[in-house]
This record gives structure tokens, sequence and C-alpha cells, in this order.
């Protein structure tokens, strides 16, 4: 089946609008007008609404976009850990990929549309997913303490998030809070979730 | 690489898949012990369940951020595509 040109050229339109908008909500937030992310993709205003009608079908689709890929990128990396050390760097790894906007994510979701604010529960379903899965049997070997699944992956979540929210207490330039937190957030967690004769082996 | 056709995960391993037969569209999660495919209630169930197991959310969120996972996945999407048009 042959692909027209006319096709491939609305293909890449609406990538480079996805790509622009990414970029653009990742540095100055949610709630930039999308006359912007026109200004910025070098396309007119009226050809973003050819492809998303609404603010919020931009906003869903790239979500889901990043979803997809974030999701992607967790699940190849995670598969090969057996160990919660190795998953949770995993996972600090992604998040470094993904911070400008994981952290927009979580500091504007309220404010964002039901079906996008869905994609975020759904991209940390497959973190909860994987840390299950590891966690599990960290416990049963006795190497973690047995704490409810979901009260670990909050704990853990929340000291992340804790940093990515507050990135202009933590650094003071546009440096990664990961990428300067990332140890020792990771090996505070471990220490008090692991049983002590796993810590001080 | 093929994603089970029930919740998306991708299958690499042959033990990815339902009765660790590569030939099946699903995953080995979202099969029955006697290798047939979860129904759309069980399945559902199953995803909420998980969701407050390894979330904490709230169990009527959890069913609804379920019902959102399985709208997208193409086992279940007609459980979703009520006729809207009915003047066609």
């Amino acid at each position: 089946m042959g692909v027209s040109t006319r096709q491939i050229q609305k293909l890449n339109t609406r990538k480079r609008i996805i790509e622009t908008a990414y970029k653009v909500f990742s540095e100055r937030g949610f709630s930039v007008p999308s006359s912007i992310i026109a200004k910025e993709a070098g396309i007119s205003h009226g050809s973003i609404f050819a492809h998303f009608p609404t603010v919020n079908e931009l906003l869903v689709s790239l979500l889901s976009d990043f979803g997809d890929k974030m999701g992607t990128s967790l699940h190849v990396l995670a598969k090969k850990c057996d160990s919660v050390d190795s998953l949770l760097k995993e996972h600090l790894k992604v998040l470094e990929e993904y911070e400008a906007f994981y952290s927009r994510l979580i500091s504007e979701k309220n404010k964002l549309p039901d079906e996008a604010k869905n994609t975020f529960a759904i991209i940390q379903s497959t973190v909860a997913y994987h840390f299950n899965s590891v966690i599990e049997r960290e416990i049963e070997k006795g190497r973690v303490k047995k704490l409810p699944i979901h009260m670990l992956l909050n704990a853990w979540l929340g000291l992340v998030h804790y940093y990515l929210l507050n990135k202009d207490f933590f650094s003071d330039s546009n440096e990664s809070v990961i990428k300067r937190y990332g140890a020792e957030l990771l090996s505070t967690y471990l220490k008090l979730i692991k049983n002590e004769s796993e810590v001080y082996e | 690489m093929k994603t089970c056709i029930a919740c998306g995960m991708p299958m690499e391993d042959i033990t990815d898949f339902a009765a660790n037969d590569p030939g099946k569209d699903y995953c080995v999660h979202c099969s029955r012990p006697d290798g047939e495919m979860q129904s759309f209630e069980e399945k559902k169930e199953n995803l909420t369940s998980f969701i407050v197991r390894t979330q904490g959310f709230d169990e009527s969120v959890a069913r609804k951020i379920a019902e959102d996972m399985m709208r997208k996945l193409p086992a279940w999407k007609k459980y979703f595509d009520e006729p809207v048009d009915t003047h066609s």
C-alpha cells in the first residue's frame, strides 16, 4: 500500500507539533497557548487546529505518546533487574531522561483534563508492575521489610517527587536534580526499607 | 515485538506468552489457568485490585484507571465503542 507524499507531510507536521509541544511544555508549563507552539514549530496557528482541534486533544495525544515512550523504556530496562537496587537505579535513569517534562507533569497534573491525568496513573502502573514483581521476591527472601507494597512504592515516589517538585531549593542552576541527588536518594531509601542484617552486612 | 492485546505488555520471552505459546496474542498475566484469555470483567477486576494493592489508590479511582487502560487495547475496544452514530 503506497503512502502519498501528502500523507507523509501530514504525519511529519503532526510529529513536529508533538515534539515542539513536548519541548515548550517542559520549559514553560502546560498553560502555554497553542500559538506559541505553532510559532516555535514554524507552522501556522491554523495548522495546529487541523491536527488537534482542541488544546486538550493535543495534550492527551502528547501525554499518551510520552506514556508509551516512558513505559517502553522502563519495561526494557526493568526486565533485566532482579533486585530492588538495580530496578530503582533504572527508574532514576528513565526519570533523568524525561526529567523536565515529568516534573511539569507531577506539578501541574491537577490542572490537566481527566484523560491526561489518567495517562500519568498508567505510567505509574508500569512502574508499580515492575516494582511489585521485584519487591515481592525481596520480601520473601527477607531482604526487604515486610511492609505493604503500595507503601514501599509510594515512599519511594514521595521522596523522588519531593526533590523534583522543589528543584529550585535543591539546585541553583539547570542541572538535573536526579543526576545530583539520585544516588543519595537511592541509598537512603534502600537503607530504610531493608532489614538490618542486609544493610550492615 | 508483539504486545499483549489485553494489557499492552511487550512480550519478548516465550514465558511472557499465555501457556508459553508465542502464537498467542495475549500474555501470561491475561490468561486463565487453562490458557484461555480472561473475560472483560475478570481483567477489569484484576487490574483494579492490582492498582489498589501496588499503588494504594481508592478502589473506585483504580477501577476508572483500569477502564482507561483497557479502552486503548485491541482486545477490549469493542466494549467501549458503543454505537454512537445511530442515524447512519
